[in-house]
């Protein structure tokens, strides 16, 4: 035989071989070196949670220096205040792991894990490593403010849209940090840990009209007028207003202020799918958010295969989906003329009074240009002077928005959630807000007050 | 004739003759020699050539008279000192894994010497090099959980006896060419039975359970898929008379896919492209099939949604944390946070890695002894794996060569795709990490390919001796 012959390929195959053992185990010091600290400090590791001496971690306080969380001894104190306690205490987190909180995603910090590998061996060594003190963006009054106002489950969050200041995030139903039950003692669904506000996803009804509107902005159909007798059926589905007798005769800027199903139904049906899914994406619906102060879960939108699904897709049922943080952001960037800046919870990181870290403004990007902004702007302040939100009008500043009306089936029981979404126009106060309301009922009757008196509240604290 | 004139003549002076005298006489006449044929002109680097020769050959002499005897007692000293750790792990001594930590290193010591003394043509860097990663195995293992450590010493007792069985096998048979077709029948019928009446586990259908045992045959039809493939590929002239072997193979590939056990059909698949190449030389039908397995993934890419999914984890498990990514996350966690040496062993968290018994040792085993000993462990593999490219091309027949390179391409790609989906390089298909992994049809199964690459290692040290006879030396 000739036995040269697959020896030669042997001896090829074997370098081959050899390349790619030598490339995994190059990867695999690539990998640790470079991600190894970034990895390791991630909220995720369990390690962190589990090897935690409470006792070494800083503290963390709100914007205005007030104690969020403080440890004594080894064990972890949380605000004085049980109404501040429980309004913050989403964004604060918790020790057990139970909330993905500043506890998680800052523990890098606070337990003095920011320092580099050889650091942390000769701290580990020393056995003194005391962490540093977490300022957080948001106003813990305010958080208080706006939990008080809450009479149903739901978010709010208020944020600066100018520099990306989280100033008020609540999640309700909150829970108390110090009680935590053992990991064994499972309590009912747990859903007091979530926090709705990044990881609710709930039917954005009719403020998804924002989007519908920015579509048909963008595509040049402003000038559409339709009928609406209350009702319209489109490839067999029935969509109507809540209105007696329907809205009449509608153009684009009327629908917006009155919020009429049958007419954005129709828009949608005419945009067509292709639009509408590109509006969507480009208003980062189905997007991964990469956050580094949140775990905020995707929102979605799909304009299904028929047109009656896309007629509810364009008034935020169907399969659309949203976080109250991700509709927030929406309106933030109407006002801030169709640029979204990231939010953020961390203000400062101080080491025994010196700062280790600088608050910076991080874009996220242009989702939609500045005309377009300019035309929802309009339409959002016509709604809350003429529209669905004149509750939301506050003498304060000028604010813009847009209600919604979102319905959900709870136990074959047809209920709404509410929904407002605005901002102040004020660029002495750029707010922007959500409010979410789980099943209260009409968007104008119970999220749009309370988000016009958060937003009253915010501006005389000087936001 | 394996070796060149040198070498054997080095051979023959070094081992039969005994003194460096002689070895030097030796090398004086080849000096002549190579005089007489290559003239004066390449007479320096000629001789430059063979002192080079000379000095690799005297520390490979060293080497292999002491190297082995440091490598296993360091290999002992690393088991016992793993395992006083691990007995004195809950505070008090625990004389009972002290006992099985001790009983390993007898059974390491008493299978090394014991074949080495029996087959004396044993490849002994193939074998310690198991021998190396078994042992991590184990005190990993025991580590995790004392009991599966405990099952996991049974099955490598087990596997011993497959080893040595097929060592024997192999050294002395044929090409199988009569079993050929039972051969293929059973392993498509193993594999069409596992898809029928299989458990499924983590996704995959790939278990069989037959009273209080459950096995995985995807496992043993690997070996069968060797020994089909060496013998078409070293009994057919003609390319088109590999058909039957091409239909078996895809039929074992889908198959695979079908039970959605994808890291034993990527296996599969990339297997017979190697041996195939190897075999047959043709490059370019290799590169076609190749384009037609890669056409294939890309189609099971569009087809199944599991696929898509193992890609986009792959692409970015973070952001799937919560469900599909959440596996390599903590993989990757457990790697990151051991650092380069480790958290030490029991002070990590390998428990909170999802299957860190099987396909993620990798990782449990980088977090508690550091990314050094995981650059060890991948460079272990590659010394098993040149060591059995070298056994396969100094085989004397086609079918022991295919069979070899076969058995050892297996295992480096079966070691590269987990360990390489582990870290996330390539993305994850769930296999097992040869003689790493707890589980019992993967450690018996690579038993088995030990044996076979052992089986071909002491017959090709067999012939040569015959050879070397013939030419009137002797060995030792």
């Amino acid at each position: 035989m000739s036995k040269g012959e697959p020896n030669r390929y042997m001896k090829g195959m074997l370098a081959v071989f050899c390349a790619l053992f030598v490339l995994l185990a190059s990867y695999l010091f690539y990998s640790t070196v470079t991600y190894g600290e970034e990895w390791f400090s991630s909220p995720y590791n369990p390690r962190i949670s589990a090897s935690r001496k409470v006792a070494d971690a800083g503290s963390i306080y709100d914007r205005n220096g007030l104690p969020l969380a403080w440890s004594v001894g080894s064990v972890r104190h949380y605000a004085e205040n049980p109404q501040v306690r429980r309004a913050v205490c989403h964004v604060v987190g918790d020790v057990y792991g139970k909330s993905m909180g500043a506890e998680a995603f800052y523990a890098r910090y606070l337990y003095g894990y920011d320092q580099g590998l050889i650091d942390r061996f000769v701290t580990a060594f020393e056995g003194d490593s005391k962490g540093g003190d977490v300022y957080l963006t948001i106003d813990a009054e305010l958080c208080a403010y706006a939990y008080e106002q809450m009479e149903y489950n739901g978010a709010v969050v208020l944020m600066n849209y100018q520099t990306g200041e989280i100033l008020a995030s609540v999640s309700n139903p909150t829970f108390n940090p110090e009680e935590i039950p053992d990991q064994d003692g499972e309590e009912e669904g747990g859903s007091q840990y979530l926090n709705r506000v990044t990881q609710g996803r709930y039917p954005p009804g009719s403020t998804m009209k924002i989007v519908t509107t920015a579509c048909a902005v963008e595509n040049g159909m402003t000038d559409r007028v339709y009928n609406c007798p209350g009702e319209i059926l489109i490839a067999g589905q029935r969509i109507t207003c809540p209105t007696n007798g329907g809205h009449g005769e509608e153009d684009l800027t009327s629908a917006f202020e009155d919020s009429c199903n049958v007419y954005f139904a129709q828009l949608a049906v005419e945009l067509g799918a292709d639009r509408m899914q590109r509006t969507a994406d480009a208003f980062l619906f189905n997007h991964e958010w990469h956050f580094p102060d949140f775990a905020m879960l995707q929102s979605s939108y799909s304009p299904g295969n028929n047109q009656g699904d896309l007629a509810w897709s364009g008034i935020g049922q169907y399969r659309d989906l949203i976080t109250p943080m991700h509709n927030m952001l929406i309106s933030a960037a109407v006002g801030y003329r169709g640029v979204m800046v990231q939010p953020q919870t961390l203000l400062d990181v101080r080491y025994g009074g010196r700062s280790g870290y600088t608050y910076t403004p991080q874009p996220v990007g242009t989702i939609m240009n500045a005309q377009v902004a300019d035309t929802l702007a309009a339409l959002m302040r016509a709604t809350v002077l003429e529209g669905t939100a004149t509750s939301a009008n506050i003498d304060a500043a000028a604010v813009s928005g847009k209600t919604g009306t979102a319905e959900y089936t709870d136990n074959g029981e047809i209920r709404n959630h509410s929904w407002f979404v605005g901002y102040s126009q004020d660029p002495e106060h750029p707010l922007a807000i959500a409010v979410i309301l789980e099943g209260a009922g009409y968007g104008s009757r119970y999220a749009t007050p309370l988000a016009g008196k958060v937003l009253e509240r915010a501006i005389n604290l000087g936001y | 004739m394996r070796s060149t004139s040198a070498e054997s003549a080095w051979r023959a002076s070094s081992r039969g003759l005994g003194g460096s005298a002689r070895a030097a006489e030796r090398r004086r006449e080849q000096k002549r020699s190579g005089q007489g044929a290559a003239g004066t002109g390449k007479e320096g680097q000629c001789l430059l050539h063979l002192r080079v020769r000379e000095a690799r050959c005297r520390l490979a002499m060293v080497i292999r008279r002491y190297g082995v005897a440091i490598l296993l007692a360091f290999m002992i000293l690393f088991l016992l000192s793993g395992f006083l750790l691990l007995s004195f792990r809950e505070g008090a001594f625990n004389s009972q894994i002290m006992l099985a930590g001790g009983l390993f290193a007898v059974y390491v010591l008493v299978q090394y010497n014991l074949l080495a003394a029996i087959f004396r043509h044993l490849d002994r860097y193939v074998l310690l090099t198991t021998d190396f990663l078994m042992i991590i195995s184990l005190i990993v293992l025991y580590r995790m959980d004392p009991e599966t450590g405990q099952k996991q010493m049974i099955w490598i007792l087990v596997g011993t006896v497959l080893m040595v069985i097929a060592l024997v096998v192999i050294r002395r048979a044929g090409n199988f060419g009569r079993w050929n077709l039972f051969f293929m029948v059973l392993a498509v019928g193993m594999l069409g039975i596992t898809l029928v009446l299989a458990q499924t586990t983590l996704g995959a259908r790939n278990w069989l359970r037959i009273g209080p045992f459950s096995f995985q045959p995807s496992e043993f039809a690997k070996i069968l898929f060797l020994l089909v493939t060496a013998y078409y590929l070293s009994t057919r002239e003609h390319k088109r008379d590999l058909w039957p072997y091409f239909l078996f193979t895809i039929l074992c590939v889908l198959l695979l896919v079908a039970a959605r056990d994808l890291g034993a059909a990527l296996l599969f698949a990339g297997t017979f492209l190697i041996v195939f190449y190897v075999g047959t030389g043709s490059l370019w039908i290799t590169l076609g099939a190749v384009g037609a397995f890669a056409g294939g993934a890309v189609a099971s890419y569009y087809i199944f949604g599991h696929v898509r999914t193992r890609v986009q984890i792959w692409r970015d498990p973070w952001a799937t944390y919560n469900d599909n990514g959440y596996q390599i996350v903590q993989g990757l966690l457990a790697i990151a946070s051991g650092g380069l040496l480790g958290s030490g062993l029991g002070n990590g968290m390998p428990q909170s890695i999802p299957v860190a018994e099987t396909d993620y040792i990798f990782a449990a085993l980088c977090e508690e002894f550091g990314i050094i000993v995981g650059l060890a462990v991948i460079g272990f593999y590659l010394l098993f794996i040149v060591r059995g490219v070298l056994i396969a091309m100094g085989a004397r027949t086609k079918f022991a060569k295919l069979l070899v390179f076969g058995a050892t391409c297996m295992l480096a790609l079966q070691s590269f795709i987990i360990i390489g989906g582990v870290i996330k390089l390539i993305p994850l298909t769930g296999i097992t990490m040869p003689f790493v992994s707890y589980g019992g049809s993967s450690m018996l199964s690579s038993m088995m390919l030990l044996g076979i690459i052992e089986g071909v290692a002491v017959q090709n040290g067999e012939l040569d001796e015959a050879e070397i006879t013939e030419m009137g030396g002797q060995m030792r």
